[in-house]
């Protein structure tokens, strides 16, 4: 499988969140093989499952004296709480015909490469179905799928050395979604690769690169200016409206 | 005239995911919202499993939700339609 990698780029949480559309149906149309991009951002952001309630999730009066974005993907799971630097996203736009049919293996089959990397580097992870990424101290980070007629779109996001009591302040954390973890703490339940490894955000991105690298025939090349102008226009009309952030 | 209830529910499917069902009820079911952090594909038939459950009577067999929820050509993934029917069921008592 020949894979293309976008590793550069900052952009706002509504113009990364378009970007998924945009790019998952550009494979689905066949007009684009195999991608795999890693976000940088620029500022803090809340972000939403496609069917989570806005008020149920987010501390609504932090966010507000905050001013932090609040997105809602267009993939489905939980909410999380995201810092630049902090955390690492990525993002795997495949034909369906590269993917296993079956959901939950497609999760382990799409997050193996990552696990593999993280334990290369000495952190003891694994998958942890449906759509986690675990170590024993709590999740690193998550994963979540959408599928077009010809094309699945595979986004993780793994915490590097997210500030947890940040994240409560801006999350709501619910008892209920924890009830059968048999977890007291909810910071327990975050795990951050920073606390396994001596090397950085960057350096850890460079050996999922280099993963990539061994096991895919990979190039790389930048976002081009019409993928770019069709995510800026999908930003401005969904992306950072309340209609598709606050409601549902 | 039989009063308008406002309800919700929840459950956290073991080794799944949350779903919610907000509905407003008096003698059938009036509006339904599911939210959670489940998965469904495609996304859009969440529409049809809400309309799916609405106009059934407040005192809706499983059976009846049940195959309603199932004629929803729909993937749900983390939860199942007998989950969907147990938390409306639940909201409804």
């Amino acid at each position: 499988m020949t894979w293309t990698i976008i590793d550069e780029g900052r952009y706002s949480e509504p113009i990364q969140q378009a970007l998924e559309p945009v790019l998952l149906d550009r494979v689905d149309a066949g007009e684009i093989g195999p991608t795999l991009r890693f976000w940088y951002r620029e500022r803090p952001a809340a972000l939403l499952g496609r069917f989570q309630d806005y008020s149920d999730e987010v501390a609504t009066g932090y966010v507000e004296e905050r001013n932090l974005d609040v997105v809602r993907r267009i993939t489905g799971g939980g909410a999380m709480f995201v810092e630049p630097g902090a955390v690492i996203t990525y993002s795997m736009y495949l034909p369906r015909s590269e993917v296993p049919s079956d959901v939950e293996e497609s999760y382990a089959e799409l997050d193996r490469w990552t696990i593999d990397t993280l334990r290369d580097l000495g952190i003891d992870v694994s998958h942890e179905p449906l759509n986690d990424i675990a170590h024993p101290d709590g999740k690193i980070g998550g994963a979540a799928q959408l599928r077009r007629e010809n094309a699945v779109l595979h986004h993780t996001t793994m915490s590097y050395d997210l500030d947890i009591q940040e994240m409560l302040r801006v999350l709501r954390i619910g008892q209920e979604k924890v009830s059968d973890k048999a977890i007291s703490s909810a910071e327990k339940r975050v795990a951050r690769i920073g606390e396994y490894v001596d090397i950085s955000r960057d350096d850890v991105i460079d050996a999922m690169v280099d993963t990539a690298r061994n096991r895919f025939d990979v190039t790389e090349r930048s976002l081009t200016d019409d993928e770019l102008a069709a995510a800026r226009r999908l930003a401005d009309q969904k992306f950072s409206t309340s209609v598709w952030n606050e409601e549902l | 005239m039989t009063e308008t209830i406002d309800a919700r529910s929840s459950k956290k499917v073991p080794d799944g995911k949350l779903i919610r069902v907000d509905l407003t009820y008096d003698d059938r079911i009036e509006s339904v919202t599911i939210t959670g952090d489940f998965f469904l594909e495609p996304p859009e038939a969440r529409e049809e499993l809400e309309r799916a459950i609405e106009g059934h009577p407040n005192d809706v067999e499983r059976d009846e939700l049940l195959v309603a929820i199932q004629d929803v050509d729909a993937s749900l993934i983390g939860f199942t339609a007998g989950d969907l029917a147990d938390v409306t069921r639940e909201a409804l008592t």
